[in-house]
């Protein structure tokens, strides 16, 4: 109890089911109500996988005068070492299940189980024991050849252990084949096919106890999980990457003598090999991986279906008993299917363990969770106790501080424990902004220096020569810029000048003029005084400069010309024939003085 | 009114002057080139996977990790006992940490900026990302040598070189990746020391020269290649104080720094590959000092002092190399050294230096495979480096006539060769690109000019065709590297693919499958013996002791294991007890065709293993047919038959049948149904076999019980 409450004091309502920890739990000290009589309890043994799943449904009967609140499970210290998962259900309700302890049988296990309404006096109550145990069976013969059946050997007790008297009990025992070398009998037992049946057996006291053995063929896969990675990295961009690094062992009989790859290829007689094995992911994974510390496993296939995805995984090679093999598969899933916001909280609701393949036993999980960097007020439940290891930083692409990471440990685990855990925490929305700042940082630093670089100069003795160039292309350059705004500036010249033809508006078009042909003649001063301190470096380019001043004299005179002869056009003082005669040349001489300052600019 | 209104503008929105064109159009080419040699080598991984994909490069990939993992100081220390059981090697005393600490660096250096690659994918991508370097340094040099045309031509060319691509695609993680790199940046240092004369470019070389050292036993090509240079500048009388500083400063931190490297060591000083760059540094004193005594004394006295010295000294240095080489101080050449100068020394003497393929002679097809158009377009560039002689043109001359020997010699120095061609041909292409470019242009614009001067019939079109044919060139070029790169050069070694019937890819990764079942399913001390090739694979991927591996250092311990494949079981036997071998590895390619397996190299194992005194009941002609032959079917020599290689490779094959109409036991490499099937091996059990049978692992029984 201690374990549970120390661990997630809020969670304990959340608890639908209870697993009891393997070790370490101090229990509460219980008395056996002599009162309680099993009416009826109907036993299953499912040994036909690597697991041994036990369920009884037990009709509980009051038969003292005082109402009854609890009763006790009984297990043997061998089966409560192996215990996995417990359930304990009346009706539809889950029942609390605690670790107990009886003075008098020290040498047994018991776990307590609190009944939702106390069992009042000559009443009776049906419950529900569902568990699983892992690695009870054994391989007997422990070492086999490659062409050899598994043998394995269950030892249990033909009546069900419990503490209280038993009126009337059965027990059905499932098997994978009907192979059976041989079975401990107590009559009445029956063999049918692929199942034995135990009684029923009436009036059995209790603690009663009789040993039961069962020799029989079982290849189905005896893979075990040793130790299982989980990585769930968060990314607030709409991604959650899962990693799953595992070690597989095969834990059935082991392989004596030599492993033929003739005959296996050949016979197909293998029994208890494992070629290859199904993982089932969720149906939105992408960009999924199978890999270990060498490579890509590339004997490998994946089915797409409509519920979920169909890893077909085939080992580099066949496992036999005691081989054992180590690989990791990823994926990424998006974000909207486990994520949930209100604002600045967020809820991230994943399975603690995916499926691996089917009657999969985990000997050791650890999941870890690392969330966006800046994420604050972590809080993690999980359905059913698991050691939380200390909060650790990530750090990768783009990181500063380092993300938070979570991460839990349990060990012993089966399918029953894929359930989901939930995983509070609040992350500021401006954070979102941080990676692309970052990025944008630094590639401005890295401009910034190159452009600095680029213009610095350490040289401790003055270079002339250079300078001088410098001085004149820069020169050069302004007087480009000025050239570019004149030509502009004759361009809304011309404007004007069609303008004119169709207003005929000559006082507004006039001030107009006035004052493009004054910026004009700006920018021509400008060039001249660029001009005169080109000379002072470099004679030649101001000889090209000067040259480009007189062709834009021409220019302009042409354009001036043409401007008057407009004007006089639409004042009446012209004739529209004689107009059209000096319009011509005069074209022709801007069109030669537009090529030849285009020739000298190329030239500047 | 039908005036239109006239462009008063001169300039597009591209405003730029002519340098800063030049600037960008030379920077967009370079990086351009540079971006291409990265990408053009990412086949391999595109088509499979991100992992190293050669043999050898695994050693690498496996000390780098230990670099990185452990530190400097303890991979520098570091005794490898997974090696050459039981001998062992020392790790940082026996390799050029050049490529390891780059990559570990590179590797630091992006994890604390919290760039979080791993080891793996920075060793993948390093020869790339140094090809990439390489393309940037070799403009420079051509620069340096002709003009930034060339440079830029050279580039390009390099950028796709396939004779250089075949050494550094990416995955596979070798010195070689690197070296080449650190030689060019090493020659273009030297050419701007031999130009300016300056004490800065003269180190800036030595510390280049010293990256070279560190990373590549090429280096020696470097030290020899110099001097000669300065000899021949001598000869030529160009000798002038900038050589003179150039080289002695060189020479000196070169050598003082090329001795901190452990595998080097007193090297520089002691063995014969070095002394002629010591000779030439003597002789450089000598000159600077005969021509500081010229200057002073009149053209009669000097004469006089001149013979006198000269005869003297001559006759003491020959005197003093004879008795230190006599008494052992200077090393004589190593062998590799003599097959360089000697194609058949090593053929004859030296059976574990010829079985190498690299170090075959080149065939000459292979040249042109490797170089295409930059066969022929090399003398081109020679004939323009002697029209304009010029110091560093000299350099470039020596450097091509040199390598191209070599390249003659052994495959492996195509390497060598690559980078030169490029750069002569380069200088090549662009001179008369832009010989033939003016004339197009010049018909142009002075038309009306040289109207008169037409001593040139059809000078532009000619000039046109002949452009229009280097870009065919060009283009041909481009497309046959291509070609090459994507089908020769980028198959890895380590997954073998082929063609289904159906046209679908197959993948065999059995090499992969064996190595992992080594790793996951035998003891951690487990001693594997196998032959040398695979040597650095199982250690790096297998995690496993091995008796012998790629750095073939010990000649007895691999002719012991050629031994044991090469006895009877029992033989075998006892030589694997005497080298505590627990399993045995061999690479089969019978079942599926794969031509370079253990069976195929086995004749190699034969020699090798007879080589030493105590393998010398093993002869060579015993394996073969009275006709000469090496057969495994029933014409074979009963030797072959049964001794352990045999056994091991086909081990209940002859039960196997492989081919549609053939015999069970036809071997689909040999092409024959193999001669003894029905065995049964005494000392030996299979523990495992590959899917497709490429490697067979067989377990060493215990000695049996007394008595049993």
């Amino acid at each position: 109890m201690c374990a549970l409450t120390t661990i997630h004091r809020g969670s304990m309502r959340l608890l639908v089911c209870l697993v009891v920890a393997v070790t370490g739990v101090v229990a509460a000290q219980d008395g056996i109500n002599k009162d309680l009589i099993n009416k009826k309890i109907e036993r299953k043994l499912d040994i036909s996988s690597q697991l041994v799943k036990v369920t009884q449904k037990i009709t509980l009967e009051n038969g003292g005068p005082a109402p009854v609140r609890a009763f006790l499970v009984t297990l043997t210290q061998v089966e409560k070492d192996k215990l996995s998962y417990m359930n304990v259900q009346s009706g539809s309700s889950v029942l609390k299940v605690s670790e107990a302890q009886v003075a008098e049988h020290r040498d047994l296990a018991f776990f307590r189980v609190d009944l939702r309404d106390p069992l009042q006096p000559g009443k009776t109550a049906n419950v529900e024991v569902e568990m699983i145990m892992t690695q009870l069976l054994e391989p007997y013969p422990a070492y086999i050849q490659q062409g050899e059946k598994q043998l394995v050997r269950y030892t249990g007790n033909h009546y069900v252990l419990t503490p209280y008297t038993t009126t009337t009990q059965t027990t059905t025992v499932t098997l994978p084949s009907p192979n059976i070398e041989s079975y401990s009998r107590l009559k009445p037992t029956t063999h049918t096919d692929t199942s034995i049946t135990y009684g029923s057996y009436e009036g059995v006291a209790g603690f009663t106890v009789d040993p039961m053995t069962i020799h029989y063929e079982n290849n189905s896969p005896f893979l075990m999980v040793s130790k299982l990675e989980r990585i769930i990295e968060v990314s607030h961009w709409g991604n959650i990457a899962v990693e799953e690094t595992l070690d597989v062992l095969h834990t059935g009989a082991k392989l004596k003598g030599p492993f033929s790859r003739y005959d296996y290829q050949r016979e197909h007689n293998s029994y208890s090999s494992i070629k290859s094995f199904k993982t089932i992911i969720p149906a939105s994974a992408k960009d999924v991986y199978y890999r270990d510390e060498i490579g890509n496993i590339s004997t490998s296939h994946m089915r797409i279906q409509d519920d979920a995805v169909e890893l077909d995984l085939r080992p580099r090679f066949p496992l036999f008993g005691g081989w054992k093999t180590h690989y990791k598969i990823g994926y990424n899933v998006p974000s909207y299917e486990y994520l949930y916001s209100s604002g600045d909280e967020y809820i991230l609701k994943m399975r603690i363990l995916d499926h691996v393949f089917d009657d999969v036993t985990i000997d050791e999980l650890k999941l870890t969770v690392i969330l966006p960097e800046g994420v604050r007020n972590v809080a993690f439940e999980t359905p059913y106790p698991m050691e939380r290891l200390p909060d650790t930083v990530h750090y990768t692409y783009l990181d500063t501080v380092g993300r938070p990471v979570v991460s839990v440990t349990k060990r012993n685990l089966v399918e029953s424990h894929i359930q989901d855990f939930t995983l509070h925490y609040k992350f500021p929305a401006i954070l979102m902004l941080q990676e692309p700042l970052l990025v944008v940082i630094a590639f401005f630093i890295l401009f910034l220096t190159v452009i600095l670089y680029v213009r610095l100069d350490l040289t401790l003795s003055k270079d002339d020569a250079t300078e001088a160039k410098m001085r004149v292309s820069s020169h050069c350059e302004q007087v480009h810029t000025h050239h570019e705004k004149r030509a502009r500036l004759y361009e809304k010249l011309e404007e004007e000048i069609q303008k004119l033809k169709s207003s005929k508006d000559v006082t507004h078009s006039q001030t107009a003029t006035k004052k493009i042909q004054g910026s004009i003649r700006d920018e021509t001063q400008a060039i001249s005084d660029l001009s005169a301190k080109i000379r002072l470096d470099n004679a030649e380019y101001a000889e090209k400069v000067a040259e480009l001043q007189k062709l834009d004299k021409t220019l302009r005179e042409s354009v001036v010309q043409q401007l008057t002869n407009v004007e006089k056009l639409v004042a009446g003082k012209m004739s529209k024939q004689q107009y059209m005669d000096a319009e011509a040349p005069l074209h022709k001489k801007k069109e030669e003085a537009l090529e030849k300052i285009k020739v000298l600019l190329g030239n500047i | 009114m039908s005036t239109s209104i006239l462009s008063y503008r001169t300039r597009g929105w591209l405003r730029m002057s002519v340098e800063k064109q030049d600037t960008l159009l030379k920077m967009a080419v370079l990086s351009l080139a540079a971006i291409l040699s990265f990408s053009c080598r990412l086949f391999s991984v595109l088509r499979f996977e991100s992992v190293i994909h050669e043999f050898d490069p695994y050693f690498n990939y496996r000390t780098t990790k230990f670099l990185a993992e452990e530190g400097f100081y303890s991979f520098h220390n570091w005794f490898d006992d997974r090696a050459w059981y039981p001998l062992g090697r020392i790790i940082g005393g026996t390799i050029y940490p050049g490529l390891m600490v780059t990559s570990a660096s590179i590797y630091h250096i992006l994890n604390w900026l919290h760039i979080t690659i791993d080891v793996r994918n920075v060793c993948v991508f390093l020869a790339p990302f140094f090809s990439s370097l390489t393309t940037i340094v070799t403009y420079h040099l051509a620069k340096e040598l002709k003009s930034p045309g060339a440079g830029l031509v050279a580039a390009v060319m390099i950028a796709i070189v396939p004779g250089y691509i075949s050494r550094s695609v990416a995955g596979s993680y070798d010195n070689e990746g690197i070296a080449i790199f650190c030689m060019l940046l090493t020659y273009y240092m030297w050419i701007k020391a031999v130009k300016t004369g300056t004490l800065f470019w003269s180190t800036m070389a030595a510390l280049a020269y010293f990256y070279m050292v560190s990373s590549w036993g090429g280096y020696v090509f470097l030290i020899n290649i110099i001097p000669l240079h300065v000899l021949i500048l001598m000869i030529t009388g160009r000798f002038s104080h900038r050589v003179y500083v150039a080289y002695s400063t060189l020479y000196v931190i070169g050598t003082i720094l090329s001795m901190q490297i452990s595998f080097v060591g007193f090297q520089p000083v002691s063995t014969s590959e070095h002394m002629g760059a010591f000779g030439v540094f003597g002789l450089c004193q000598i000159h600077a000092f005969v021509d500081y005594v010229r200057s002073r004394l009149n053209k009669a006295q000097f004469e006089v002092l001149f013979r006198a010295v000269i005869s003297t000294v001559a006759a003491t240095g020959v005197l003093v190399l004879v008795m230190l080489t006599a008494m052992g101080k200077i090393a004589p050449w190593t062998g590799r050294f003599y097959s360089l100068l000697d194609p058949s020394y090593a053929k004859n003497n030296i059976p574990i230096i010829a079985s190498v393929s690299e170090h075959q002679p080149t065939a000459w097809s292979s040249f042109y495979f490797d170089l295409q158009m930059l066969t022929f377009m090399f003398p081109v560039g020679l004939y323009f480096c002697f029209s304009n002689l010029t110091d560093e043109n000299i350099f470039i001359i020596l450097y091509g006539v040199l390598s191209i020997y070599f390249a003659g010699v052994m495959v492996r120095l195509m390497l060598v060769l690559a980078p030169v061609m490029c750069i002569l041909s380069g200088i090549a292409v662009s001179s008369m690109l832009s010989t033939y470019m003016k004339q197009i242009d010049e018909v142009k614009t002075e038309k009306k000019k040289t109207k008169f001067e037409g001593n040139y019939f059809m000078r532009s079109e000619i000039a046109t065709f002949f452009v229009c044919v280097m870009s065919v060139f060009l283009v041909m070029y481009t497309l046959h590297c291509t070609w090459v790169t994507s089908e020769a050069y980028s198959s890895p070694s380590i997954v073998l693919s082929a063609r289904g019937h159906d046209g679908s890819r197959i993948i065999f990764d059995d090499f992969r499958e064996a190595y992992y079942w080594l790793r996951h399913n035998t003891p951690q001390d487990a001693k594997v013996m196998s032959w040398w090739d695979y040597g650095y694979q199982i250690t790096a991927m297998a995690n496993r002791t091995i008796l012998v591996d790629n750095n073939t250092w010990n000649n007895t311990h691999i002719s012991r294991v050629g031994q044991a494949m090469a006895s009877t079981e029992d033989k075998a036997y006892e030589i694997m007890q005497e080298l505590d071998v627990d399993y045995v590895l061999v690479i089969f390619g019978g079942l599926t065709g794969y031509s370079s397996d253990d069976i195929n190299k086995f004749l190699w194992m034969v020699r090798i293993g007879g080589s030493t005194e105590k393998g010398t009941h093993i002869k060579e002609h015993d394996y073969y047919t009275p006709a000469g032959e090496f057969r495994v079917d029933k014409e074979g020599s009963p030797t072959l038959l049964n001794c352990l290689m045999y056994k091991m490779c086909y081990y209940r094959f002859g039960q196997v049948y492989t081919e549609g109409g053939k015999p069970p036991g036809y071997d689909r490499v040999r092409n024959v149904e193999i001669g003894n099937k029905d065995f049964e091996l005494d000392v030996l059990e299979e523990a495992y076999t590959t899917e497709h049978w490429i490697v067979r692992i067989y377990k060493v029984k215990d000695l049996p019980n007394r008595g049993a």
